[in-house]
């Protein structure tokens, strides 16, 4: 059983079927539920997603149900049944998809057998109401009905083509950006990337995602279930990784993808090499400042597991600071905690860090104050400081206490605009120097 | 006093743990699309109640509105009885409260929220167990004066037995537990919302108060004195702290004591909403029931009129509040010199905006007092759209003038809004949070009907409305830029169709 959870940094099943779907182009969300959860969900991500904004339908343009009382007691299927009708002739889009609320659920309505009626309109519907899980689940959700209701079946493989999934859209606030720099790099060794929500994609090409002779999930939370789907339904095998931010990552990255669809080493070493030594000539910017004023950090990650090891390793790793603690949010079953925490082994740094899986901010606060308390009784106190941490907008508070420096990258991030920014692979690590280290020069 | 928006209203639901929702106790029209003369009629026959519409779009929830009045009170920690999707946009939200609070010199403080994270097995066995834990885990870490509990859609059908619990627990925990009924479902009108936060605060929250003031060095006779000239203010989520200034300003001038509350109030003060003279709405649709039960416990006598934006509204407001302490002459003098003021101030942008077309949507009191202004300075007001329509704004509209005034009632509902805004080509449009954004992929510049920081309010808020519509048209190549690069998803049939065709008597509500 879950537990309830402090300052949650996750929407509902049916938030991440919003944030989902609205992420896919020309695809409209019909939201069997009541009045308000559309609009409400749908602006968690437009505004707390570093103002993603609404998109093409999202926000309030989102064709509701609207089931009010009487519904509850007399059934929704009917105004489910002209909503889809009236959306399908006043909304232009190339897939409708029904999505539902915990209300219709709980009375029973089977929206997704009404939207079934629909099907040649380019109807299909999901089952998403907000008890059946987080944002996670809801992508899941989504991206499972689409891989079996929408991607067609083929034996013909494309053998340079993978689908690459687990970047949630809206979760991942770096969403665009991380797919374009890892979409091109992939591209770079002849690999073509399937992924939903780039630039580029569009209904008619996620009908061939069948094609692909690979599924890689970026994460351990989201997207397994659509990797099963993959395989199970078109018989592609997957495998999950990191999300690859700096050389080092990314080096492991292209090889794990490049030798499992058998692209020959040179191609892929020589673009490791220009790519990293594009990275350096950059990074070498700021090796004057970085040691005159002396920029290693005691680094604190707290953020969800999709983010949580990359950033550490990438701060650990590339900028030799000292991984100190992470705090990892949406993990509960202890066999994945301890796979999770094994990660961690590989870094090289000699401090690895303490790790702790928690999903209420208060007490990832009360560990954060034991560690600063400890050791501020003693005139000579070997304290982490300085301090830096990497998080979402819900640990600026701590920061502020605490007189770190910070930078929030995990959703939620309300105190920033992203646009294309992204922060994997060899340019996106650049990104996120510039930001972690503008932190640092801010006040000068 | 004989109060003509709330005449017949009845205020004793405190005995019961939920308020009757706006659909049972007041009533009104939430989608209508024609004529305003039409709306007039229709309106007093009933027939505009009655109607729904077919193609429905997102609107609002009422657990959000409550949120809005509960979640401004100091040292409170909000558990949101519910999956982790409703309140979810609060993970964004730190920074906004906290921005609020500091313009009012407020201590800052971390917005604590708990979901209970209801999950399928909740949903079979009932949420209370874990709510309990929530509850004294909220107790033991924060040790708040308050924990408010929101309730969402799911308990509110599997049957979580909420104020039982509350009951239970209410002696074995130091915060006053406050439990909120606010199920999405339960009501077509989100102003619902606005009630249950108020119930909440009526029956669970506010209390006796201990001593008669703050330090304890007031005298029987001065603490009366005190009394008899305070006035409480009754502030919204959608106002900023410097229309409060403007208000207190106004108020003070007439040589009376201003008290704003409820929004960001500590407990200390609420348990003193009793002391004062006068209780004051700013905006009818939001406080009759606060204000209506304020005066069955107090005996508080209350104005509840209209939302003093622009000048004739502002000028009315005072004449409601000037006319209980008997000072006719006073507010007379005041206006007399605040108008004065005021219009040679506005000259140099009613020479911008006179004979601009404006379009004005949002919420009812809101528009129509803003509508009401820009017409005073000269501007066309060419068409309006209000969230839902009541009793408490019928009198505004039957002081518009014109017949044919298009009206389009519904609670966002873009893609109605901007078919009319594309016949209507408004130079101008101001709409509330939600709609701008479309509103500038149609082309049209705009500019916010409220803001948390913006004085719309008093003589000072009518200089700004129109500040910032002079200033919007000082360049408006945004809104060209974004409407010639953008695509909206609104099909041809829907643009070329009639919004009046959408609007059918409904079925089921």
């Amino acid at each position: 059983m879950s537990d309830f959870i402090e300052r949650s940094k996750f929407s509902c099943a049916l938030g991440g079927a919003i944030t989902t779907i609205t992420a896919i182009p020309k695809a409209i969300p019909i939201v069997h539920a009541s009045g308000g959860c559309a609009a409400a969900l749908s602006n968690t991500y437009n505004l707390s997603s570093g103002y993603r904004g609404t998109g093409y339908c999202g926000g309030n343009m989102i064709p509701t149900s609207n089931i009010t009382q009487s519904h509850i007691v007399f059934g929704g299927e009917e105004k489910l049944a002209g909503q889809i009708e009236s959306t399908i002739r006043y909304i232009k889009g190339d897939l409708y998809i029904v999505v539902t609320g915990c209300q219709t659920e709980l009375i029973g309505d089977d929206a997704v057998g009404v939207a079934l009626k629909y099907r040649e309109n380019n109807v299909i519907g999901v089952s998403t109401p907000g008890f059946k899980g987080n944002t996670l689940r809801g992508y899941d959700e989504v991206l499972c009905t689409l891989i079996k209701e929408v991607v067609e079946k083929t034996d013909e493989k494309e053998e340079k083509t993978i689908n690459l999934i687990g970047i949630v859209p809206g979760h991942d606030v770096f969403f665009k950006g991380n797919i374009e720099h890892l979409t091109d790099l992939l591209k770079r060794i002849g690999i073509r990337a399937n992924t939903f929500f780039g630039d580029g994609e569009s209904i008619e090409k996620i009908k061939t995602y069948g094609r692909a002779k690979l599924t890689v999930v970026l994460s351990e939370t989201a997207g397994q279930l659509a990797a099963k789907a993959f395989e199970n339904v078109h018989k592609i095998p997957y495998i999950t990784t990191d999300l690859p931010i700096g050389p080092k990552a990314t080096e492991k990255f292209l090889k794990l993808i490049g030798e499992a669809l058998g692209i020959e080493k040179e191609i892929i070493d020589r673009v490791v090499k220009d790519e990293k030594k594009y990275f350096y000539s950059y990074l070498e910017r700021i090796v004057d400042a970085a040691s005159d004023l002396d920029f290693q950090r005691y680094a604190v990650i707290v953020a969800d597991s999709y983010y949580a090891y990359p950033l550490t390793e990438f701060v650990s790793e590339e900028l030799g600071w000292i991984p100190y603690f992470v705090a990892v949010n949406d993990i509960e079953d202890d066999k994945l905690q301890e796979e999770y925490k094994n990660k961690f082994d590989r870094l090289t740094s000699y401090t690895k860090p303490e790790i702790l899986f928690e999903s209420k901010s208060g007490l990832i606060e009360k560990k954060l104050d034991l560690i600063f308390k400890e050791q501020t009784d003693s005139k000579y106190h070997d304290r982490p400081e300085p301090m830096f941490i990497i998080g979402s907008v819900v640990e600026r508070g701590l920061a502020k206490k605490y007189g770190t420096g910070f930078l929030s990258v995990a959703f939620p991030v309300s105190n920033r605009v992203v646009l294309n920014k992204g922060y994997a692979g060899f340019r996106g690590a650049l990104t996120l120097t510039e930001d972690l280290l503008s932190e640092l020069v801010s006040a000068r | 006093m004989a109060n003509l928006l709330t005449g017949d209203l009845k205020y004793d639901y405190l005995s019961v743990d939920e308020p009757p929702v706006r659909d049972e106790r007041i009533g009104g029209c939430t989608a209508y699309f024609g004529c305003c003369s039409g709306l007039k009629e229709d309106f007093r026959k009933g027939c505009a109640q009655a109607l729904n519409r077919k193609f429905s779009q997102s609107g609002g929830c009422q657990l959000m509105l409550a949120m809005g009045i509960i979640n401004t009170i100091s040292n409170i920690v909000t558990i949101i009885h519910s999956p982790l999707g409703c309140c979810s946009n609060l993970a964004g939200m730190a920074g906004v409260r906290n921005i609020s609070r500091a313009s009012r010199g407020l201590k800052t403080e971390n917005q604590t929220f708990i979901h209970t994270n209801l999950d399928e097995l909740d949903v079979v066995n009932g949420g209370i167990e874990k709510l309990r834990r929530a509850i004294l885990y909220a107790d033991k870490e924060y040790q708040p004066e308050v924990i408010a509990i929101m309730n969402g859609c799911v308990p509110g059908v599997i049957g979580d037995d909420v104020d039982g619990l509350v009951r239970e627990l209410q002696p074995k925990v130091s915060a006053r537990l406050v439990p909120v009924h606010c199920e999405g479902f339960k009501s077509r009108f989100v102003s619902s919302g606005y009630d249950a936060a108020n119930h909440g605060i009526l029956k669970y929250l506010i209390r006796e108060p201990k001593d008669t003031d703050e330090s304890g060095t007031e005298t029987e006779y001065e603490s009366k004195e005190r009394i008899s000239k305070t006035v409480n203010i009754f502030n919204v989520g959608s106002n900023s702290h410097k229309d409060e200034l403007e208000l207190s300003r106004l108020i003070k001038k007439l040589g009376l004591i201003p008290r704003i509350v409820p929004l960001h109030a500590s407990v200390y003060d609420l348990d003193r909403l009793g002391e004062a003279a006068l209780n004051v709405s700013i905006c009818a649709t939001h406080d009759d029931y606060m204000l209506g039960h304020l005066k069955e416990r107090y005996g508080t006598e209350y104005v509840l009129d209209v939302l003093p934006i622009g000048i004739n509204c502002t000028n009315r407001w005072l004449r409601k509040i000037a006319g209980h302490f008997h000072l006719e002459k006073e507010v007379e003098e005041l206006i007399e010199e605040e108008t004065r003021e005021l219009i040679k101030a506005i000259e140099p942008f009613v020479k911008v905006l006179k004979g601009k077309r404006a379009f004005v949507g949002g919420g009812e009191t809101r528009i129509l007092t803003t509508a009401d202004f820009y017409r005073s300075i000269g501007m066309e007001i060419v068409g309006i759209k209000s969230h839902n329509l009541d009793r408490f704004v019928q009198y505004l509209l039957d002081e518009i003038d014109n017949p044919h005034l298009p009206v389009e009632v519904a609670a966002g509902q873009p893609a109605e809004e901007l078919n009319l805004l594309k016949r209507l080509k408004p130079d101008i449009y101001i709409g509330h949070i939600g709609a701008n954004g479309w509103v500038t992929k149609l082309g049209i510049p705009n500019i916010p009907l409220f803001g948390t920081t913006i004085n719309y309010m008093g003589y000072s808020g009518a200089y700004e409305l129109a500040r910032r519509a002079a200033r919007a048209l000082k360049n408006t190549i945004f809104s060209k830029n974004i409407s010639q690069n953008t695509e909206l998803p609104l099909s041809d049939e829907w643009m070329q169709t009639y919004p009046k065709k959408n609007i059918v008597r409904g079925a089921l509500f």
